[in-house]
């Protein structure tokens, strides 16, 4: 007989011999009775679905508490943000311009990155990217500067009347309330004012007074007068006149009884106050009194 | 813990599918439960165990393929009580034979009786392996190969078990 035959005989697995001789064995009848015996037992009942239907209760509870935070995605949060406002200001400092302002009273000269200068005359700002300035020669300006541009790539001034376009010459801008003068002494320069361009030869100046475009004659000096430290007009209405002597020497001007529209020509310093004020008074016969940083202009026949 | 199942909880042929979940629920809890019972002798322990199991089966769901889901909760369950729970008594029921009943005699029906007595106390006093092997072939109807799964041994191991829970219950109930 094989190993384990009892287990053998309950699966069928005996050779007829086998089966024959184990019949024929006193043990046989108990066997069999044995078995036929345990195939009728039965175990506790076990419902599957009551089963299943707890456990699922049990799970929809456990499932909902079963949250298990991630400390490391949160650093990684962080670590992001970190990162994106490191590249951030990275970028905006690069593109961030550079920007010159002068005071009242107050002169500044300025070296572009490729050796062109810029001279700002009082209470005048310019801002450029010198990061860019290889790809762009581009400044803007608020207020009035004398340009000495180095040949190049195109220069560009923008201001918010006009934009000035040049190649490699000397120029001037005044952009004031108001106002609107580009001056060109050397070279050719370019401007483009409400979208129409105006080719300005050395020696002739382009001026916009109050939204109107004056004619002007050719001038003769190299430089603009500020340069020298004076201011010369030419039929210029007396309130930019009086604006620009406010800018120069740093001090308010009141005017009483006075046509503010009246054209003014003439020079005045930008060194010496009192100069400067008899200079303005004497040619337009008007009277003045000066009292700290305070100058009232008045009509010399007002009472 | 179940973190991760969250990730793939809908695809079929997963543990974590519902659907598939239940099916194999249906399909072992039952066994499961005898399966405890005939080791311990303990209902409310097997009920419990077959909660355990496939609560944790559920929680890991994502790791376990459904072919090895099956092995996954026997071993849960037997692991559970192991050197734990001490065997009490099984107490198993015999289905009435309707048919041959009437036409039995009262001595043989108390012969049977007798017969199903020693039979019981045959099956407590085999070693719990022996038992469990043998139940689980004789009420739950498994293969060898499927009570070898359970138990993590070899179909050859199984065999012995049989044989000797046999011829064990045989000595028992014939005095030997």
């Amino acid at each position: 007989m094989q190993e384990n035959y009892l287990a053998k005989w309950l699966n069928n697995e005996l050779s007829e011999e086998e089966l024959a001789a184990f019949k024929k064995s006193d043990e046989y009848a108990s066997y069999q009775r044995i078995i036929e015996t345990s195939d009728t037992l039965e175990a506790p009942d076990f419902d599957t679905e009551t089963a299943l239907e707890a456990l699922r209760n049990k799970q929809s509870l456990t499932d909902t508490k079963v949250i298990r935070l991630k400390p490391f995605r949160r650093f990684l949060k962080v670590a992001a943000a970190v990162v994106v406002i490191m590249i951030g200001s990275y970028f905006y400092l690069n593109t961030l311009e550079e920007t010159f302002t002068t005071q009242y009273a107050q002169n500044e000269e300025i070296t572009l990155p490729d050796a062109s200068k810029l001279i700002l005359n009082a209470d005048s700002e310019v801002s450029f990217s010198a990061k860019k300035w290889d790809k762009k020669r581009k400044v803007a300006l608020k207020g009035e500067a004398f340009f000495k541009v180095a040949k190049g790539k195109k220069f560009t001034v923008e201001t918010d009347q006009g934009t000035v376009a040049v190649l490699g010459t000397q120029f001037n801008v005044e952009n004031r309330k108001g106002i609107f003068e580009v001056t060109c002494f050397e070279g050719l320069v370019s401007v483009t004012y409400q979208d129409k361009e105006t080719k300005l030869p050395a020696g002739s100046s382009f001026m916009v007074i109050d939204g109107k475009i004056i004619p002007t004659e050719k001038t003769n000096t190299a430089l603009p007068s500020w340069i020298n430290k004076e201011s010369t007009f030419k039929s210029i209405p007396l309130k930019y006149v009086f604006e620009e002597l406010q800018r120069q020497h740093a001090i308010t001007v009141q005017t009483q009884n006075i046509d503010l529209n009246k054209l003014f020509t003439g020079t005045f310093s930008n060194t010496d106050v009192t100069l400067a004020l008899q200079s303005i008074s004497v040619p337009s016969q008007l009277k003045y009194k000066s009292e700290g940083n305070k100058v009232l202009f008045y009509a010399e026949s007002a009472p | 813990m179940s973190q991760t199942s969250v990730v793939n909880k809908d695809t079929k042929d997963n543990v974590c599918n519902e659907e598939v979940y239940s099916q194999l629920f249906r399909a072992n809890s039952k066994t499961v439960f005898n399966y405890i019972y005939y080791k311990y002798g303990n209902e409310e322990k097997a009920y419990d165990a077959v909660q355990e199991a496939f609560t944790r089966l559920w929680e890991n769901c994502s790791k376990v393929t459904p072919p090895k889901a099956k092995a996954y909760v026997y071993t849960i369950a037997n692991n559970l009580y192991l050197n734990v729970l001490k065997a009490e008594k099984v107490r198993l029921k015999y289905a009435d034979r309707v048919n041959t009943t009437n036409h039995e005699t009262p001595e043989y029906v108390m012969e049977e009786n007798e017969f199903k007595k020693k039979l019981d106390t045959a099956l407590n006093g085999l070693p719990e392996n022996q038992r469990t092997t043998f139940l689980l072939n004789r009420i739950d109807g498994k293969k060898y190969a499927e009570i070898a799964e359970m138990e993590g041994v070899s179909v050859k191991a199984i065999e012995k078990r049989m044989h000797l829970a046999l011829k064990s219950l045989r000595d028992q109930i014939d005095g030997i």
